[in-house]
């Protein structure tokens, strides 16, 4: 909502500097988002008109122009295209600045070539004039501009003025207007609200014998006020009201429309002004009826902007007997909006369901000032004020003669709301002591009227702190409970004078606390192992999805774009984007490690069930380039990543985070994602997967070296772990190490190779440790040479060396028999 | 026995200064034997002192003895100073060579502000609590007082979930104000937590917004909470993430599930630094009384406060980061900063 200094000082006294009253209203709760200086700052821009346009003959979408600037003409190439000769346009000269926006460096304007055309300054638009945020083409100003007139002028005199941009909130629309906003200001000043007086001289016949009104749906519609003039001259506004509009972003149409757009910014009713003559009667009748009715459902109607639209039932309409003339609350329709030769006009000021007016707005896509004050809720109170206000500067601006009173049809006397408050609960939620005198004259400052107070209990003391009940006025459809009201008394006595008290009270309790602490903790290990944190989207596309989780990936509804239409069922896919993009910026060696949450559906339980929608924790860990940060010397110093630092890294992880006793089982085949890859299970519950990125995708990704990819089922890894740890005594007696190398067949695995170990339980064997894998030279095609030490010791005393050759021994056996292993010597 | 005690000093001497003049272990090696071996030239003389008269025997093998003693000890000496020399490089190090370095990995700069921000939280009593990103529109806006056709909805752009035809689609949540409706449903108060989370909103990426960020929401409910108390949760929080010197100012404000609702601007050095005094930050406000009665809470019995912010938010203003998207880019060369 834009607002202007000195139109609020016209309805309440305040002698705060414009700084002051941003601050001020600030701190009431209206944050000022902007502050902009009228007036001194257009310096060295003038009205011009525009004398002749040719296209630029170097480039489509210039014109060259020659415009008169009040003193001489001269040169301007434009890019706009909604102008015309005879048009007068703002226009800033050679040397001068334009209006600066917040944060923004100033703009000054110099003489130079356009695509080889000169240009001796620039005609400007509404947004680089800072009055619109948005704004197509050129500002086009009235045909009455004097050429030459300075622009500050032009929008209401050589005064300079401040506009302001408030935020307010979907709560308070009482403060889309600029009365609603002095009223803030006259509570907060005990200042009286000055409305405007309105007297007004009734000369035809009384409305009534003009229009009827018919109101069938008195929910949709509480209230229906008509008013008629007859006679008036539609021209175009005095420059007060025009500069009025202008000032806040609203261009200028006729007297008659501007008028109501005044009086909706003035008191924040909107209003629609009818072309009388355009609205038809029955046969018979003696004048016409304004019917609010429902839609029926594919009615089609003209709004006035030229669009047809579809309507469906339940949306609400103004029409007479033969035709729908607006959509009622949001747009009027052309066939009934106020033309050049409109003599006679209709003024609407009605009160609409908020809720109705919302809906039909999102369904037709269609916004207007009239719908965002509607669906926010309007004052029921203020639409006869707000006719007759408008009937008031009809007359003074077009002439013609009002037909005495209005039709105001009302479904339901209009009573205000009461809300009861106990003076006790104000000090209880705010923390600071307020006697109940200054409780109530803080509400009634907001035109809260005392309206009873409960009866005093037979022996209590007399004062006035029994609960009070207050009647809400009817611009405050945001108070509805005893607490609103006390953020009332809040605001006024204000939220910077309520002392701040040291945190105190219950200590808190929830089981996810220690479950924070352990994520933390597995951070903590993989940045240890030297892996970075990544976070990635959790929007992503569907194929990427497809990698990892086709046909169980959740879907958005209406994505913004198809990089990111589904929630990502692995975090592996966003690590591949992560990859990519370091690449593409050159660093190619990358470790990164995400935790992060990731989403699935799960089948339907039962039949016509929806599927569920699963949430799980993830780890995973991604790779590619070198293993070791650059260095100037050494063999191994370019060694890539391979799938043991994978393999690596996850286990020193697990291990570390309790996790024992993890098996790792090839995938007989690739998959989607990996070339080859590895499940890791604990006991026969799937825990995770690893494995190497399929070449071809890798290829996708741009990515030149092998990726490694490894993904751990956080949840469960959480319900695993054990954390418990028990000291064992440190060894009193040494240990003997017995090597053996064996050549097994190729298909032999370490694992298997470890099972005969485990199922042979060699007396007094400590560990064993692989730290030899050889193929070639002596060992034949299509065998291995694998080494191991074993490490024999007794807890209670020293072994022989008998004793461990003979523990060794046996065990050697075993593998010669069960794995058909040759021993080297 | 003079002449074997007048050739001691002479060839003392001559060993000294040849163990001096050993260039190397092996040099040195040498120089013993010719000496000190068992065939050496101080051995022989020795071996002479069997020849002495008996009286003269003590004297002269007490000379003896004593030139031996300083000739190992020279000996000793020499060789330690020859086995330093041996095992110095042949070159000297260069010791501002860069070193093999072993990478440390980083926290993400949010995760990083989001355990300051619960470590602060900790510290005064609060605890860590989650709940589900895909949330229905009961937890999300009903219980917290925003109905379907409430106009603070239209400033949360949702998004919901695909169903199918006829079912109510899911969401993602759109703040993490869902979570104090799951927790109050599930325990009685008083109640005291933090939660960090990731919430969702219709937003094309730009440098100000991403679909996906993050929030941190406070909660507190408590007999005798009052509007005092939130501030001075705030004030604490903000000293300690943002430093000592931060001033707080609270606005008023509307949000639908809090009732008085206040936006909280802070003012520190690093705003100053930003050219501004104040600086939206938070919101925040006294809990909804209708919320309690949708959770089962009497509001007569109890109030509480919320408030939550960005956790981008404060990691922009902390390392004066100028662009949202960075966060979700896993550039190294931005993880590595911080």
């Amino acid at each position: 909502m834009k607002v202007t200094f000195n139109w609020l000082k016209e309805y309440v006294d305040f002698d705060w500097s414009p700084a002051d009253l941003a601050e001020r209203l600030t701190m009431l709760g209206l944050e000022v988002e902007g502050v902009e200086k009228v007036g001194g700052e257009f310096d060295g821009i003038v009205v011009a008109e525009v004398i002749t346009r040719e296209k630029h003959p170097n480039a489509d979408k210039l014109s060259v122009c020659r415009v008169h600037d009040g003193t001489g003409e001269r040169q301007i190439v434009c890019g706009a295209d909604n102008f015309k000769p005879g048009d007068k346009v703002p226009l800033i000269l050679p040397g001068k600045t334009l209006p600066a926006k917040p944060g923004e460096a100033p703009f000054t304007i110099k003489v130079g070539k356009i695509r080889g055309v000169e240009s001796h300054g620039m005609m400007c638009s509404p947004k680089e004039l800072g009055l619109a945020e948005d704004a197509q083409g050129l500002m086009i100003l009235r045909p009455d501009a004097r050429v030459g007139q300075p622009f500050a002028e032009y929008l209401g005199g050589a005064q300079s003025d401040v506009v302001y941009d408030l935020e307010i909130t979907p709560n308070r629309p009482d403060l889309n207007s600029v009365i609603g906003i002095a009223r803030e200001i006259a509570a907060l000043t005990g200042n009286e609200l000055k409305w405007p007086e309105v007297k007004l001289s009734e000369t035809e016949p009384g409305a009534e014998t003009w229009v009827r009104v018919r109101v069938e749906d008195g929910e949709l519609c509480p209230r229906y006020n008509a008013r008629v003039i007859r006679g008036v001259k539609i021209g175009p506004s005095p420059a007060w009201l025009a500069g009025a509009l202008e000032k806040l972003g609203v261009r200028s149409i006729n007297n008659v429309v501007d008028v109501t757009n005044y009086v909706m910014f003035e008191v924040g009713q909107p209003l629609h002004a009818f072309d009388y003559r355009l609205l038809s009667k029955s046969p018979g009748a003696a004048c016409p009826t304004i019917v609010v009715r429902r839609a029926g459902a594919g009615e089609r109607f003209m709004t006035l902007d030229g669009q047809e639209r579809i309507l469906a039932e339940g949306m609400l309409l103004i029409a007479d007997e033969t035709k729908a003339v607006a959509l009622a609350g949001i747009m009027g329709g052309q066939n009934s909006e106020i033309q050049p030769d409109t003599t006679d006009v209709l003024i609407e000021s009605a009160c609409f369901k908020p809720q109705n007016i919302r809906a039909t707005s999102k369904r037709l896509d269609l916004r207007t000032e009239s719908s965002y004050r509607f669906e926010r809720g309007s004052d029921i109170g203020i639409c006869d004020w707000a006719s007759r206000r408008a009937a008031q500067l009809i007359l003074q601006t077009a002439g013609g003669s009002l037909a005495a009173g209005a039709v105001d049809a009302c479904a339901a006397p209009i009573r205000p709301r009461q809300v009861t408050l106990r003076h006790a609960k104000v000090s209880e939620l705010l923390g600071v002591e307020l006697p109940p005198e200054a409780i109530e004259n803080y509400l009634s400052r907001l035109e809260l009227k005392i309206v009873g107070r409960k009866p005093r209990p037979v022996g209590a003391p007399a004062g006035p702190s029994e609960p009070v009940t207050f009647a809400i006025p009817t611009f405050r459809v945001d108070l509805k409970r005893e607490v609103d009201l006390i953020e009332e008394v809040a605001r006024l006595y204000g939220v910077d004078r309520i002392p701040a008290t040291p945190p105190r009270g219950a200590i808190g309790a929830n089981a996810y606390d220690a479950v924070h602490d352990e994520l933390a903790e597995a951070r903590r290990i993989l940045t240890g192992l030297g892996l970075f944190e990544a976070q990635g989207q959790t929007l992503i596309s569907a194929s990427a999805a497809a990698l990892v989780a086709a046909g169980s990936a959740v879907s958005l509804g209406k994505p913004l774009s198809s990089d990111m239409d589904t929630l990502r069922p692995s975090l592996l896919p966003g690590l591949l984007d992560a990859l990519q993009h370091n690449i593409s910026y050159k660093t190619y060696d990358v470790a990164l490690f995400e935790l992060g949450r990731v989403f699935q559906t799960q089948p339907a339980s039962g039949p016509g069930a929806a599927p569920e929608i699963r949430e799980m924790r993830r780890a995973a860990i991604a790779l590619t380039g070198r293993r070791q940060p650059l260095f100037w010397s050494g063999e191994d110093r370019e060694a890539k990543f391979d799938i043991f630092d994978l393999k690596g890294l996850v286990e020193e992880f697990c291990e570390q985070f309790g996790l024992r006793g993890l098996s790792y089982v090839r995938r007989a085949e690739p998959t989607a994602l990996f070339l080859e890859s590895a499940v890791i299970q604990l006991g026969r519950l799937q825990i995770g997967e690893l494995g190497q990125l399929q070449p071809m995708l890798a290829r996708k990704y741009d990515l030149r070296d092998a990726v490694l990819l490894a993904e751990l089922d956080l949840d469960q890894v959480l319900v695993r772990r054990i954390t418990t740890r028990s000291f064992k005594p440190l060894p009193a007696y040494p240990a003997i190490r017995r090597d053996v190398a064996m050549v097994v067949p190729e298909t032999t695995t370490h694992e298997a190779i470890l099972q005969v170990v485990k199922q042979a339980k060699p007396a007094h064997l400590e560990s064993v440790e692989l730290f030899d894998v050889f193929r070639g030279g002596n060992v034949p095609a299509g065998q291995k040479s694998m080494a191991y030490a074993f490490t024999y010791r007794s807890g209670e005393r020293s072994l022989t060396d008998a004793e461990a050759n003979a523990s060794h021994q046996r065990l050697v056996e075993q593998f010669k028999q069960r794995l058909g292993a040759v021993i080297r010597e | 026995m003079a002449a074997i005690l007048d050739q001691i000093e002479p060839l003392k001497q001559a060993a000294l200064a040849e163990f001096g003049a050993a260039s190397d272990l092996t040099a040195l090696e040498q120089a013993r034997v010719s000496y000190l071996g068992s065939n050496g030239k101080f051995t022989a003389l020795m071996k002479q002192l069997g020849s002495l008269p008996k009286e003269e025997k003590p004297a002269a093998g007490k000379v003896i003895n004593s030139a031996k003693a300083e000739l190992e000890a020279a000996l000793a000496r020499r060789r330690e100073e020859l086995e330093l020399k041996a095992a110095l490089p042949k070159e000297p190090t260069d010791f501002t060579l860069p070193g093999r370095r072993r990478v440390l990995g980083r926290l993400h700069p949010l995760t990083q502000v989001t355990e300051a921000i619960v470590r602060s939280f900790r510290k005064i009593g609060f605890v860590v609590a989650d709940g589900p990103e895909v949330e229905d529109d009961y937890h999300c806006f009903d219980a917290l007082n925003t109905p379907a056709d409430h106009p603070a909805r239209d400033t949360q752009d949702t998004f919901y979930l695909a169903a199918p035809a006829g079912a109510a689609p899911a969401l993602l949540r759109t703040h993490t104000s869902s979570v104090q409706i799951r927790v109050m449903r599930k325990q009685p108060p008083p109640v005291r937590i933090i939660v960090p989370g990731r919430v969702y909103r219709r937003d094309n990426a730009d440098a100000t917004h991403n679909p996906t960020f993050q929030q941190v929401e406070g909660l507190y409910v408590d007999r005798q909470v009052t509007v005092g108390d939130l501030k001075g949760t705030v004030e604490f929080v903000f000293k300690e993430l943002m430093g000592p010197d931060t001033r707080i100012r609270f606005r008023p404000h509307y949000f639908s599930y809090t009732e008085p609702s206040f936006e909280i601007d802070f003012s520190s050095a690093l705003t100053r630094k930003m050219g501004k005094e104040w600086l939206e930050i938070a919101g925040c406000g006294m809990v909804h009384p209708q919320v309690f009665e949708n959770v089962g809470y009497d509001p007569e019995v109890w109030t509480g406060w919320a408030f939550g912010f960005g956790i981008e938010r404060i990691a922009m203003i902390r390392y004066g980061i100028n662009d949202i998207r960075l966060f979700y880019q896993n550039d190294l060369r931005f993880l590595s900063q911080f």
